[in-house]
């Protein structure tokens, strides 16, 4: 029932106008609500503010929400590079009335926990009743600028933060967030208009956080199982799962869970390409358009909407005091994480509802999943819905938490501690509904655990999504996924690939000053693929030492330096998570900067502010710490963030203690193993590479299969000049002896290539054969290509070249008589026997009929050897050759007559032009007639002239309808017969347009004749 | 060089980044440019790669003091270039001078006067040289010659940056430089074959405004002008090869034999070709006796003497590029030799001078054992007259030439051969 429930919401959000119409209402409402209930009066008028200015900008709101959850690495990278943080800030008030609607979100969620756990049909319930329609949509909009929020606080953690701070509203979440943690910072930061909202916003996420964090777990069963069935995001959620086992058990943090689906949702917005779910998540969409992740995206922000439903429904009302409960939860997490477990356990009913609702649900996802990925939106939404109601309410909203709890952990330390003392005692009370809900997460963690090696793919991920790449990389990115859009192995190792190339270009600092857009796509055959996950493999393992500092931060963060025990289990999960905000930072150079400092709490005025700056400097500093400086130096960079930022040096000490923990390096060294394990396995490739690729386990391995089995198609996909033929020389098996020419556009089959005694055969049906040029041309070019193929060159190879050539000369095919020749000339060069001197006077002649270069031609005869120039074939082309630059027209078609082997067949292509030269001449110099019989036999026209009269006739004939044809002036003399007159033709000869011009040449290969020849 | 000790070696090069940060700081260009010369063998750059070859950690004595590490990116590769050379590695020498020479570019970039051009004259005359060597090198050891090449492209940015600081100022100081790297330029495409790539640095030469061809150094207008008279005379451009080459020669410094007998070389065939002999003399001088019978072919008519002269020099004429054009002589050969048939009919019977009977050429060329019949020698005369070698006309029934009564043989008068 509840599900069913649930479903019924959903599919009301899922209309898209209703849904943003309710959004606007819902996050008036919500923001009314939430800010009385859980403000104090300073906060709620804070709130209302926001309030306005999210209602003024309701849709951009949502936009932005979605943005950030969404897009959040990318967009912000480019709003990064664009150092268009001007506009983000312009926007900020629209990302103010984001944050408030994230605020709506968390006090729906709020609500949600409380209600959901205990009875989603109340949440639905709750849920119609205030705006079913505006719930379904509104809430996931709400919760998608929860999300965002929580993306910003995970963001530290996560990539997506930083973007969010890059973005102007996701600034202000940004500034939320941070003014969670150090309000002060805020303030600092706060040029943001917002930052007085932000400030109360922050107490409100944090009440949210609390409330999610109970969701999530919940959420947690069931994004797991959303994970596994979803399609892409697997991987994420995996990673997600690991890291939240450790939250788990060490913190109760359903964060954990929050963040996995967050991070679910950020990998399904990459990998889907669905333009708009709803009114709210269009934006998202779009922007996930461009991340150009085709199929998981969809799925994700559907799931995180429907979650956030339930959230908003339920929060909506209570979300009020839920908020204030969540954030006693959170603080009691951060504060005392003892308590809140307990609490947790003590909420286990609930749980097993989640339970099964998850588990439904994650099927449902999965299927849903399944369709969405193909990428019609329409069957998105609704389908988003749908599953996002069973799945999505639990996995979204914990997804949120764990964003928000990572987050929420970092800036806890000061202030939401004392934020989290006011709303224990209400968050208790919600988050036994979550708590319910954490057991049932704590189980899927289990199931996560492995996971955890996913993480590092997470963290990889970001590279791809960083909001820092510069516009043109991002092309270059999408460029690069878009050829492999039907295949999601391909696009797995394109992905990791993709990471490696951007490390590399921010390892060289060309990271902003290469040409991305005319950088040539790297292919990604399968063997390729391999060497790069090797080549990646070395940054993943730096990548734990990374994770390792962030966590320490978010240790030192946690509570400096009380409660060790209590710190540890949490340092473990805050480690993965650490692990992904040190991503971030290595990828995002100005938004890892801002992470960090969202981290450490100072910072986060810095993302807006420094990261155009920043971000081309840091650059290096990241590249030299993931180079191996390790943890030291990560934290020493913190460190001097920290310094910047003043405060929280002494966290930092704290945290540096807890690093160098002996127990901590133990476990420190086990996850990289993990991670190293896992790097050394093709699967384990897919991990690292995509986020879409995101999918589990599973689902890897069975990429990595089809990528190894598929490597043949995929070369489909691949330019062919990129195709390594050392690689791919075959061995041929085919005994068909003719075979049709197909220009390969992949691997060659070695089925249908022919062996060489085959070919040899081939060549000699070729040559014994009585079909037209046309056919045998196409013969040979498939034997050309199957001896390319199997790079067979021997005589072999030189008699199909002289073959072909000497037919192509025969029909005037010049352009397949020069790919011959210059094959020749390579072949003849190796020192391969053939009809050297013979290939060399059809060069020559080449060369002064056709190609008239007189640096050629010099070159041409100063390559000549001795022996050559006593050939006759030479002999004969350098005659021909001094009777045209003389223009000796009698030599010439003496020549043309006597000509060897195959020479008249290229002279004949000059014959014309020689033909007109000559008229011309005698036109000019004879007085005052020339017969034509002369000019037929000087002119080559009687060439029958040793047989018959009649062919000698017929020269004559030719001769007159030549001169005819050229505007001679013809007179008969008193003999009878047929003079030219010189005088009248010299100045009407001219050079007809060749009647039956044909683009290639020679009309013999016209069109229409070629079809009649042919059939 | 095991003798060397480590003092003195440590004091040569010490010597070497003394003189090289002096003529750095005094803006001495010539002494800058003598530091850079690795090809000339000159006897300090040789005891200084000595010394780095005992000394072998120079890069430290860089690196020791700020005056010289200022200069350690050009400093440092010169060495490694200098002990690769000496030792006879040229391709090593020639990669590491390239590295030399663009920290130097970059440095020659900032520098606002142009007085270090003197240096860059002799790096890019250097980067060639080693360039070829290296790729004499690389052939001989069966690999491809790409240095060259390479070259080219350095040359080519190092074009661009005096170019470019011309854009930037004006009539820049620098510019003036452009012309030698032009040459240089030349030099390296019409070895490798690839003169077309010319084309794009005389565009520039010669439209772009901030040159002024009157402003260059006379010697690379001479070179200039010699390597675009030889793009014309393959492009059989006569007329203007003419021009270019005669402009180089009245430029050139008549001490240079060398490069007065190059550019004789290509002015002598097109100057024939325009109807104007060489003193016989002149071919002496300067050792083109290649062109003596070809010359004595021409006064003579003797088409025999000129195809022999041709086949002699066969291999000589096609390498320099030659070839087609002395070959383009035989028209006016048998212009000469019909003007003597000519000539000889007019004393015998000037009434009927200028009827000339194709037996009489045929028995001509047979005299000069050429075996051509009727139809061969009826053509030729066509061709003659068509090109405006012979006025007249051809009576093909009779099969006599009709020669015009006023100025029969016209003179070329420095004009080409009608084509």
């Amino acid at each position: 029932m509840m599900n069913q429930g649930v479903n019924a919401q959903t599919v009301a959000a899922a209309d898209p106008n209703s849904l943003e119409s309710r959004y606007a209402i819902n996050a008036s409402q919500g923001q009314a609500q939430s800010y009385l209930p859980s403000a104090p009066g300073s906060e709620a008028a804070s709130w209302t503010v926001h309030k306005v200015e999210g209602y003024l900008s309701q849709d951009g709101v949502p936009a932005n929400a979605s943005y950030q959850h969404v897009q959040q690495p990318e967009p912000h990278t480019q709003n990064v590079q664009d150092g268009s943080y001007v506009a983000p800030l312009s926007s900020s008030s629209s990302t103010g009335t984001a944050s408030a609607p994230q605020d709506y979100n968390s006090y729906t969620s709020y609500s949600n926990t409380t209600d959901p756990y205990s009875a989603y049909s109340g949440y639905y319930n709750g849920y119609q009743q205030q705006t079913n329609n505006q719930y379904s949509q509104q809430q996931p909009n709400p919760s998608y600028s929860q999300p965002v929020e929580a993306y910003q606080n995970t963001g530290a953690a996560y990539q997506p933060n930083s973007s969010f701070q890059n973005t102007g509203s996701y600034a202000g979440t940004a500034s939320y967030s941070t003014t969670y943690y150090n309000p002060g910072n805020y303030q600092t930061s706060g040029g943001y208009p917002s930052s007085g909202y932000n400030n109360q916003p922050t107490a409100w996420n944090n009440g949210s956080y609390a409330n999610y964090t109970s969701y999530q777990y919940p959420n947690y069963t069931s994004d797991t199982s959303s994970a596994y069935s979803s399609v892409s995001a697997p991987a994420t959620y995996q990673q997600q799962y690991k890291q939240w086992p450790e939250y788990y058990s060490q913190t109760e943090v359903t964060c954990a869970p929050g963040t996995e689906h967050l991070s679910a949702a950020s990998n399904s917005n990459h990998g889907s390409s669905l333009p708009t779910v709803s009114g709210g998540y269009p934006t998202p969409t779009n922007q996930i358009q461009p991340q150009s992740l085709p199929p998981p995206p969809p799925l994700p922000p559907p799931s995180l909407t429907p979650t956030w439903r339930p959230e908003t429904s339920s929060s909506e009302l209570p979300s009020m005091q839920p908020g204030g409960a969540a954030s006693g939860a959170h603080d009691n997490y951060w504060n005392q994480p003892a308590p809140s477990f307990q609490t947790h356990l003590a909420a286990p009913t609930q749980p097993i509802y989640q339970n099964s609702l998850d588990s439904k649900t994650s099927y449902e996802n999965f299927q849903e999943l399944k369709t969405a990925p193909q990428g019609l939106n329409s069957q998105y939404p609704v389908v988003h819905q749908v599953s996002q109601n069973y799945q999505s309410t639990l996995p979204t909203v914990p997804s949120f938490d764990a964003r928000r709890v990572s987050k929420l952990q970092i800036p806890t330390n000061p202030r939401i501690a004392s934020n989290a003392a006011l709303g224990i005692a209400k968050t208790e009370k919600d988050s036994y509904a979550a708590n319910s809900a954490p057991r049932p997460a704590y189980i899927s963690v289990s199931v996560q655990k492995p996971n955890d090696k996913m993480s590092p793919n997470n963290a990889a991920d970001p590279m791809l999504k960083p909001t820092m790449l510069p516009k043109s990389l991002r092309g270059y990115v999408e460029r690069a996924f878009g050829r492999y859009k039907d295949d999601d192995a391909k696009r797995a190792a394109c992905e990791a690939y993709m990471k490696d190339i951007i490390t590399e270009a921010r390892a060289d600092g060309t990271l902003y000053t290469r040409d991305w857009d005319s950088e040539p796509l790297f292919t990604v055959p399968d063997s390729l693929s391999i060497s790069k996950a090797n080549i990646q493999t070395p940054t993943h393992a730096s990548i734990p030492n990374y994770n390792k500092s962030p966590v320490r931060r978010s240790k030192s963060r946690w509570e400096p330096l009380a409660e060790e025990k209590m710190l540890e289990k949490p340092v473990s999960a805050s480690n993965e998570i650490g692990k992904y905000g040190s991503w971030d930072r290595k990828t995002f150079s100005g938004y890892s900067a801002t992470k960090d400092n969202s981290l450490s709490s100072f910072r986060f005025s810095g993302p807006q502010q420094r990261t155009p700056s920043k971000s081309a400097q840091r650059p290096m500093k990241r590249q030299r710490i993931v180079n191996g400086t390790g943890l030291t130096n990560n934290d020493d960079d913190a460190s001097s963030d920290s310094d910047k930022e003043q405060s929280l040096t002494a966290y930092y000490s704290g945290a540096m203690a807890l690093a160098n923990n002996p127990e901590e390096k133990k476990r420190r060294e086990s996850r990289s193993k993990r991670f190293d394990r896992g790097q050394g396995h093709r699967p384990d490739i897919n991990y690292f590479k995509p986020k879409n690729a995101g999918p589990a386990n599973l689902y890897t391995r069975r990429a990595s299969a089809l990528m190894l089995s598929k490597s043949f198609d995929d070369s489909a996909n691949q330019a062919v000049e990129d195709i390594d033929w050392d690689a791919l020389t075959v061995k041929g098996t085919c005994q068909e002896i003719e075979k049709r020419f197909l220009r390969l556009t992949s691997a060659p089959d070695p089925s249908t290539v022919r062996p060489e005694d085959v070919l040899e055969k081939a060549l000699l049906m070729v040559q014994n054969s009585q079909k037209n040029y046309l056919y045998k041309c196409d013969q040979l070019k498939s034997i050309r290509q199957d001896i390319t193929v199997q790079r067979i060159r021997n005589q072999l190879t030189v008699k199909v070249y002289e073959t072909h050539a000497r037919l192509a000369m025969e029909v005037g095919d010049l352009a397949e008589y020069n790919q011959c020749q210059s094959q020749l000339q390579i072949l003849y060069s190796e020192g391969i026997e053939g009809c050297l001197m013979e290939f060399a006077a059809y060069n020559l002649l080449c060369v002064i009929l056709h190609s008239n270069n007189k640096k050629d031609l010099l070159t041409s005869m100063s390559r000549l050897t001795p022996e050559a120039k006593e050939d006759d074939a030479v002999k004969h082309a350098l005659a021909v050759r001094a009777a045209v630059t003389s223009g000796n027209y009698v030599t010439f078609f003496r020549l043309y007559k006597s000509a060897p082997n195959l020479n008249t067949c290229l002279m004949d292509l000059y014959v014309e032009k020689m033909r007109y030269k000559a008229a011309v001449c005698m036109s000019k110099s004879y007085r005052p007639t020339v017969p034509i019989s002369y000019i037929a036999q000087i002119l080559g026209f009687s060439n029958a002239a040793d047989e018959n009269g009649e062919t000698e006739l017929s020269g004559l004939d030719e001769c007159l309808e030549w001169l005819k044809a050229h505007g001679a002036s013809l007179i008969t003399d008193n003999t009878g017969e047929m003079q030219l007159d010189a005088k009248a033709s010299s100045s009407t000869l001219y050079m007809p347009e060749p009647e039956d011009a044909v683009a290639h040449g020679d009309s013999s290969l016209a069109v229409n004749d070629f079809l009649a020849r042919t059939t | 060089m095991a003798y060397l000790s480590m003092g003195e070696s440590h004091r040569r090069i010490t010597d070497y980044l003394n003189r090289f940060a002096d003529a750095i700081n005094y803006q001495d260009g010539d002494s800058l440019a003598r530091l850079f010369s690795v090809s000339s063998d000159s006897p300090s750059l040789l005891s200084l790669a000595d010394a780095l070859n005992v000394f072998q950690d120079a890069n430290r004595l860089i690196k020791q003091s700020e005056k010289f590490s200022q200069f350690g990116e050009v400093v440092a590769p010169f060495f490694r270039s200098l002990q690769c050379y000496r030792l006879g590695n040229l391709v090593d020498a020639y990669g590491a001078f390239e590295k030399a020479s663009n920290a130097f570019i970059q440095e020659f970039r900032n520098w606002e006067s142009g007085w270090a051009l003197e240096a860059l004259y002799v790096i890019a005359y250097e980067i060639r040289v080693l360039a070829e060597r290296a790729d004499r090198e690389l052939a001989s050891n069966g690999k491809s010659p790409e240095k060259l090449k390479g070259a080219g492209s350095f040359l080519m940015k190092v074009f661009g940056v005096l170019a470019g600081s011309c854009d930037l100022q004006g009539k820049g100081p620098k510019r003036v430089g452009a012309l030698y790297v032009t040459c240089q330029l030349f030099k390296i495409y019409f070895k490798l074959g690839t003169v077309n790539l010319c084309r794009s640095v005389i565009r520039s030469i010669e439209t772009a405004r901030i040159f002024d061809f009157e402003e260059f150094p006379i010697r690379d207008k001479v070179t200039y002008m010699y390597y675009t008279g030889r793009l014309e005379v393959l492009n059989e451009n006569f007329p203007a090869a003419d021009q270019k080459l005669s402009y180089a020669l009245t430029h050139c410094c008549l001490s240079k034999e060398a490069n007065i007998r190059m550019i004789l070389k290509y002015l002598i065939p097109v100057k024939l070709s325009i109807g104007i002999l060489p003193k016989k003399q002149l071919l002496e001088n300067y050792d083109l006796v290649e062109y003596n019978n070809i010359v004595e072919a021409l006064k003579r008519g003797d088409l025999r003497l000129l195809r022999s002269a041709l086949q002699e020099n066969e291999d000589q004429f096609l390498r320099s590029g030659v070839y087609l054009v002395l070959e383009k002589l035989e028209l006016q050969v048998y212009q000469r030799l019909l003007k003597k048939i000519y000539i000889i009919q007019k004393q015998k019977d000037p009434s009927k001078a200028h009827q000339v009977k194709l037996e009489v050429i045929v028995k001509a060329l047979k005299w000069l054992e050429i075996e051509m019949d009727l139809d061969e020698v009826e053509c030729i005369v066509a061709i003659l007259i068509y090109k405006n070698l012979m006025k007249g006309y051809f009576a093909h029934k009779s099969k006599v030439v009709v020669l015009s009564k006023q100025d029969p043989f016209p003179k070329l008068n420095g004009k080409p051969v009608a084509s």
